[in-house]
């Protein structure tokens, strides 16, 4: 009798220790960003690499950019609670000669979807992306020749959403 | 996960212990019930009189009580008390089968709201539960407790609305945004379970037991929102990864009595009068 409130004292607490258990797992695919793949020019079945760019989004800090070095594909999240994101890309930006940077501009247009994932993680937003527009603001020439939306649902990052020529 | 598996798998161990504990324990009363025939019956063939026969009964002889027994769930009922995003209550009943098995039925209501990190959810509704119990504790003498396995099958309906939710994002460029306000209200839910539960009843007062049980749960059928999971389950309790659930209650019910069955009478009597046909 003593061992079996025992062992059901040992059932409740087991059961208030296990509440804890709701931690969002990393792997889960939550919220994706745009992924972008450049593409050579000359040569447009050949995937070719960015030795250094900077991405910075309108209206933040250029100093908290997102830089990518070596790379032929970048990620760049959208604004979750808005419909347009717009980046400024400078290609080159580690140079120091002022020459050699390029800055244009990326504005995305596109509408928001909020998609249930787990009590952990809570929700999600995707996205279907409406157009992307390339503006070169600054004046000097345009370094991506050229802009494609190839895949507007953004609901994973396992696939290339815009591909760039440059 | 490996938190819930090691859960999990602690229970299946507790279970399979008492029913270890289960299948023990009949096997020694069935020894016993064997010597006490085997003793009895050179008595009941000796016996002429009548009163040897009065006087036997009351040495041995059993009273069974069988009728109804009614409750509440205490804890479900006091919880509103002190957490006011909970309302609750539930019915429980049980009708005495036979010596050891008794018909048991739930019925139960609950509204329960549940603020997690993401989201603030709720879910309310009424569910039904029905089964059996087996009793396999060893009386003395005329007492009446209980400490059963038992076996239910549960549906429930209900209606989930979802207060609040925040959109998860592991690249906040932009900024971590505040949860999002939007009320949804999912209806026409239904959900099915069975379980398996150890219950403990002990007769306080006459006709009144205080009890105790626990039970795991395992989701069958489960009716989902579109966009949304069933996050609670009136009934079932709160949802996990898998389909598994737990739940426990304290009652306190009062039984009331419908007749008497003299077990040990009514066996020899059966018996004697297999024999009697016989030739």
């Amino acid at each position: 009798m003593k061992k079996l409130v025992s062992l059901l004292l040992v059932f409740t607490f087991g059961l208030s220790s296990c509440e804890k258990d709701d931690i969002c797992d990393a792997n889960t695919p939550t919220t994706p960003r745009m992924v972008i793949t450049f593409y050579d020019n000359n040569d447009p079945s050949v995937q070719r690499k960015i030795s250094n760019l900077t991405a910075v989004g309108e209206g933040m800090d250029a100093a908290t950019g997102l830089s990518f070095a070596g790379v032929s594909t970048i990620a760049l999240p959208l604004k979750v609670n808005d419909t347009i994101t717009t980046y400024k890309l400078t290609y080159n930006a580690a140079s120091t000669i002022p020459s050699d940077r390029n800055a244009d501009v990326l504005t995305i247009n596109y509408t928001t979807q909020n998609v249930y994932v787990s009590r952990a993680c809570g929700f999600k937003t995707i996205f279907n992306v409406k157009s992307v527009n390339r503006t070169d603001p600054d004046g000097d020439t345009v370094w991506m020749s050229t802009v494609q939306l190839i895949n507007p649902n953004i609901d994973s990052e396992n696939e290339t959403h815009v591909e760039v020529y440059f | 996960m490996k938190h819930t598996l090691k859960f999990i798998s602690s229970i299946c161990l507790l279970f399979s212990v008492f029913l270890g504990q289960a299948q023990d324990v009949p096997e020694i009363s069935k020894d016993k019930k064997d010597t006490e025939i085997k003793t009895k019956k050179p008595q009941t063939e000796t016996v002429k009189t009548e009163v040897v026969k009065e006087v036997k009964k009351d040495s041995v002889v059993k009273t069974d009580r069988y009728g109804l027994r009614v409750g509440v769930d205490l804890y479900k009922l006091t919880r509103g008390l002190y957490d006011k995003d909970y309302k609750g209550i539930e019915f429980v009943g049980d009708w005495r089968l036979t010596k050891k098995y008794y018909l048991a039925a739930e019925l139960g209501y609950e509204d329960k709201k549940t603020v997690d990190d993401r989201l603030t959810s709720a879910a309310s509704g009424t569910y039904i539960k029905g089964g059996f119990d087996y009793n396999f504790y060893q009386n003395w003498l005329d007492m009446e407790n209980l400490i059963t396995i038992g076996m239910r099958g549960g549906f429930s309906t209900f209606n989930q609305e979802l207060y609040n939710y925040k959109i998860y994002n592991p690249n906040p460029y932009w900024g971590e945004l505040p949860a999002i306000d939007e009320y949804h209200k999912y209806s026409g839910l239904t959900a099915g379970w069975i379980e398996v539960g150890l219950g403990l009843k002990a007769q306080v007062v006459k006709n009144v037991f205080v009890g105790f049980g626990v039970q795991l749960k395992l989701l069958v059928m489960n009716k989902e929102p579109d966009n949304f999971e069933n996050l609670y389950i009136p009934g079932f309790n709160r949802t996990y990864d898998g389909s598994f659930g737990v739940g426990f209650n304290y009652t306190v019910s009062y039984f009331i009595p419908i007749y008497k069955k003299k077990t040990m009478a009514s066996e020899v009597v059966k018996e004697e009068a297999s024999k009697k046909k016989k030739p």
